[in-house]
């Protein structure tokens, strides 16, 4: 029985078919929550609708189910084929993949009836944190198994991201979601913020970032044939991550009432956040010079290499927005959603969709139904991000100069009109990209040519 | 260095522990938080109900609870201090102003006002983004006034008690039919701003300027003609005001520009006039009353006596409006 869930790489085919599926449907809810904020009586009482519900179906749908699950995906075909050995079981991946969809599923269907712990980016139920709690375990411990069968002595760097991921989000998911207060999953009083903050931070930090970045490791000297840069850099850019990026969180509350020394904390190191991500991208780049024209050439290769692009944007916005003489303008408006967006849709969207096309041949032994599609996907999704970044920047700024000024939120809000609209329609290229990818990746599955996968030749340092 | 599994897995765990000592267990051990002087606990059911409403219907994502330094909005007669949240759980401070800090929203507006607000915003606020909350029901809808006229705590009980005294007098006064109405609330008004005329010229866009502010902010109450018959009306009591009217309750015969002026910059205290100090500076609230006044009353006392030396910028303009004498406005 179940006989496809032995089946060599059929759990990391499950993760990014999931993470295709969830994309399309994340997406679709962002364009629920862009029209709610531009006619407000649209879904009128139509309460699966109303905006404080689809808004976190939507933020979780993309991070979890999109994300995430397509970069777990990637990661769980890429380390066994960088350790030349097999995934240690395939049926415990499986089991990872029923247990993380669960999650993921009771946002689309708990938050729209009200079914949340409505903290930002916390909201699934406490039983739901545990499925996913145990969907993590249960990857670490087939990582940890896989590591141990390895027929390749030493480790690759993004080895080692993937199982620094794996084990910080394991312990950062349970303390941000406050799990050992099960109903309300949330600290009392405002110790709960610096709690909240700390995990969401570092769900971008060191969930996304460092799945991201491995994947990015692993496509780009593929890509270009080209063994990686420096050992050193990666060694500066993976240590320092983990030392900089977990006591940040507290620039998420440089205005609120938390104590003093928490918030010079986080801005001092959100300014030396120039080490990690210096590094490794000049580490990235640097391995690329001079053969970005292959990267350019192959559509998987454009989305990572301009996901890492999105990734400097992303962290030159971050540490500048990080001073609190520029969040007086930047901070409660739609300055912070731009960065959003560049930031998980940008950079790491970009890259698990660039490393899903990557290795999908080399999972489901089909070559990719459509290149064109993938380039169409990558372009309609550029258009969408670019358009995104200009339009809620300058939303942004023009609340943040108007509440400096003195007026009100109501007043201002007739000025945001315009932004929002254009928001709503852009959003229409993202959607669409999302459903090029889903088809094409049905289509790869049931009409691919069949591919003989290439062994990884030499592991790079 | 060579990268071995234990020194990946000891390591990383070793730097993300202290790092997590530093951020989140040192905070929690010295934050030693204290009920501050404004502090309730959010003992009412209704209260505690309405809570838990805020937190299931994601209200924080449009609505922030903390007031800075910097801010003029609602609230902002308060800045946050880490005691105000103690003990509630969870205290969603937000990250978005999609609509204003709601922090210190108790006694900003008495129950019909937030009411009718909630069945759909666009009742009392033309221009909201705010979603309607129908769907949730009478009761739903009371609990959720119970936690919004809470917050705030000891402060926000002060603008309610301030709300709920003035409210009776007000409804008193309706009651007694229109002509009474006016008279009361006129004498609510100080005498220094009652044989006050509107300083400002009312000329062609400076009525232009007034209709613009009261389509954005009083039509959806007043209604587009100012006889006050529209939606809001049924949620209100007093309901809003049929400025028609006042034609026959000019003070001393010809004044009405002050009186305009101060209700629209302090509102009505216990009715759902809000106060629009906030929203509108002083030359705005002269524009729009220019406009009730020709508009609604085919009359306006802009520039009559008293008046100083006129300001630099004003056109040559003459009023050429005539009071209506008492008889004709009856
Ligand atoms: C889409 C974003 C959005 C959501 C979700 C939202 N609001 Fe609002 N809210 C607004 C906006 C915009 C305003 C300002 C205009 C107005 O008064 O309607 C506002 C105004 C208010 C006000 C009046 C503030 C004042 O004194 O002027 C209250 C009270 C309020 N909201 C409560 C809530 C509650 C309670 C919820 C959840 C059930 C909620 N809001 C959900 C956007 C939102
Ligand atoms: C939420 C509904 C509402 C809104 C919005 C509203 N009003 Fe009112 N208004 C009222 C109510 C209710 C009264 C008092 C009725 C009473 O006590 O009889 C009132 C009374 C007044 C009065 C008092 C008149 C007098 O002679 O004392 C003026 C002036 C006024 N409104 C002007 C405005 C203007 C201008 C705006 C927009 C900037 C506005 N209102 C917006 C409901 C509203
Ligand atoms: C699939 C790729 C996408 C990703 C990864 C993504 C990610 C996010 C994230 C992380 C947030 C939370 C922002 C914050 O709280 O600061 C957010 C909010 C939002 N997104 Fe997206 N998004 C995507 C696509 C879309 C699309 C296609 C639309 C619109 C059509 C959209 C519209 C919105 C809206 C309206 C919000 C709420 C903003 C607010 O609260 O004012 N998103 N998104
Ligand atoms: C150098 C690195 C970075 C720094 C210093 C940084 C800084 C910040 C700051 C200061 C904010 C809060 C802004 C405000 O509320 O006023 C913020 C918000 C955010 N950042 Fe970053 N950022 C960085 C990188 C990233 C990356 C790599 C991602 C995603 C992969 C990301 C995703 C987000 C998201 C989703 C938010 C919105 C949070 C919310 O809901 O309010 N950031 N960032």
């Amino acid at each position: 029985m179940l006989a496809f869930t032995k089946k060599t790489n059929s759990a990391a085919l499950a993760f990014l078919g999931g993470g295709a599926f969830w994309f399309a449907i994340g997406a679709t809810y962002g364009l629920f929550s862009a029209i709610d904020l531009v006619a407000p009586d649209f879904f009128q009482n139509i309460a699966v609708f109303v905006f404080g519900r689809v808004r976190p179906t939507h933020v979780n749908t993309v991070i979890y189910g999109f994300i995430t699950s397509m970069l777990i995906g990637c990661a769980m075909y890429m380390v066994p084929a960088l350790l030349k050995t097999r995934l240690w079981s395939e049926r415990l991946g499986w089991v990872s993949f029923v247990l993380w969809n669960a999650s993921v599923l009771s946002g689309p269907i708990g938050f729209p009836m009200g079914y949340t712990q409505g903290r930002e980016y916390a909201e699934y139920l406490w039983a739901f944190d545990v499925t996913l709690m145990l969907a993590l375990l249960a990857l670490i411990v087939n990582i940890v198994m896989t590591i141990a069968h390895r027929r390749e002595n030493s480790l690759y760097v993004s080895v080692w991201y993937f199982v620094g991921t794996a084990i910080w989000i394991s312990a950062v998911y349970p303390l941000g979601n406050v799990m050992w207060h099960p109903s309300t999953g949330a600290m009392p009083g405002l110790l709960d913020s610096i709690y909240l903050w700390f995990y969401g931070h570092n769900l971008v930090g060191l969930l996304l970032t460092p799945l991201a970045v491995g994947a990015a490791y692993f496509v780009v000297p593929r890509i270009t044939k080209t063994p990686l840069f420096s050992h050193t850099l990666s060694l500066v850019g993976f240590w320092a991550l983990v030392v900089l990026y977990t006591h940040i969180g507290g620039h998420h509350l440089l205005q609120a009432p938390i104590p003093n020394w928490l918030k010079t904390i986080s801005v001092v190191d959100s300014l030396m956040m120039f080490i990690p991500v210096g590094a490794v991208l000049a580490n990235i780049w640097l391995t690329a010079r001079g053969k970005t024209s292959l990267l350019w050439k192959d559509p998987a290769g454009r989305l990572v290499l301009f996901g890492t692009l999105f990734y400097l944007v992303t962290c030159i916005q971050g540490p500048v927005q990080s001073l609190p003489s520029v969040q007086r303008l930047t901070h409660f408006n739609n300055w912070v959603i731009g960065h959003a967006h560049i930031a998980v849709l940008g950079f790491s969207g970009f890259v698990a969709l660039g490393a899903m096309w990557h290795v999908l041949p080399d999972v489901c032994g089909k070559k990719i139904w459509s290149q064109r599609l993938v380039s169409l996907q990558f372009g309609l999704v550029m258009i969408g991000i670019v358009g995104f970044f200009v339009v809620l920047t300058v939303a942004g700024l023009i609340q943040g100069g108007s509440w400096y000024n003195g007026e009100t939120v109501y007043r201002s809000l007739p000025l945001i009109t315009p932004y929002m609209v254009m928001r709503a329609l852009l959003g229409l290229f993202i959607i669409a990209s999302a459903w090029v990818g889903l088809v094409n990746f049905i289509m790869t599955l049931r009409h691919g040519q069949p591919h003989i996968s290439t062994p990884i030749e030499e592991a790079p340092s | 260095m060579k990268m071995t599994p234990a020194l990946l897995v000891i390591g990383g765990l070793m730097v993300f522990w202290a790092s997590v000592t530093v951020a989140v267990f040192l905070p929690h051990a010295t934050l030693n938080d204290q009920p501050s002087d404004i502090w309730k606990p959010m003992s009412e059911p209704d209260v505690a109900a309405g809570h838990k409403l805020y937190v299931r219907n994601g209200c924080s994502y449009c609505h922030s609870q903390y007031v800075r330094v910097l801010d003029w909005d609602v609230g902002s007669e308060r800045i946050a201090e880490k005691g105000d949240y103690y003990g509630y759980e969870p205290a969603i401070l937000g990250t978005e102003r999609t609509g204003p800090d709601l922090s210190q929203e108790g006694g900003e507006h008495p129950d019909d006002w937030q009411l009718a607000h909630f069945v759909n915003p666009r009742i009392t606020r033309p221009v909201s983004l705010m979603p309607a909350w129908e769907f949730l029901g009478p009761t739903e809808i009371r609990q959720l006034n119970a936690y919004v006229q809470f917050l705030g705590g000891k402060d926000a009980d002060v603008r309610v008690a301030r709300q709920q005294r003035w409210k009776p007098p007000a409804i008193a006064a309706w009651l007694a039919g229109p002509a009474k109405n006016v008279e009361w609330l006129h004498a609510q008004v100080p005498k220094v701003w009652q044989a006050m005329p509107n300083p400002y010229p009312a000329t062609e866009p400076d009525l232009l300027r007034g209709q613009k502010i009261y389509q954005q902010e009083c039509i959806n109450c007043h209604g587009p003609v100012g006889d006050g018959q529209t939606v809001a009306a049924n949620y209100m009591q007093p309901p809003p005001l049929n400025f028609t009217i006042l034609r026959g309750h000019l003070v001393e015969g010809k004044y009405i520009g002050g009186i305009f002026y101060y209700q629209i910059m302090n509102g009505i205290t216990g009715t759902a006039m809000p106060y629009f100090k906030r929203d509108l500076e002083s030359e705005k609230i002269w524009d729009v009353s220019n406009y009730l006044a020709v508009r609604f009353l085919g009359y306006t006392d802009a520039t009559i006596e008293p008046r100083g030396i006129p300001a630099s910028y004003e056109p040559e303009w003459k009023n050429t409006f005539v009071a209506p004498t008492t008889q004709e406005a009856k």
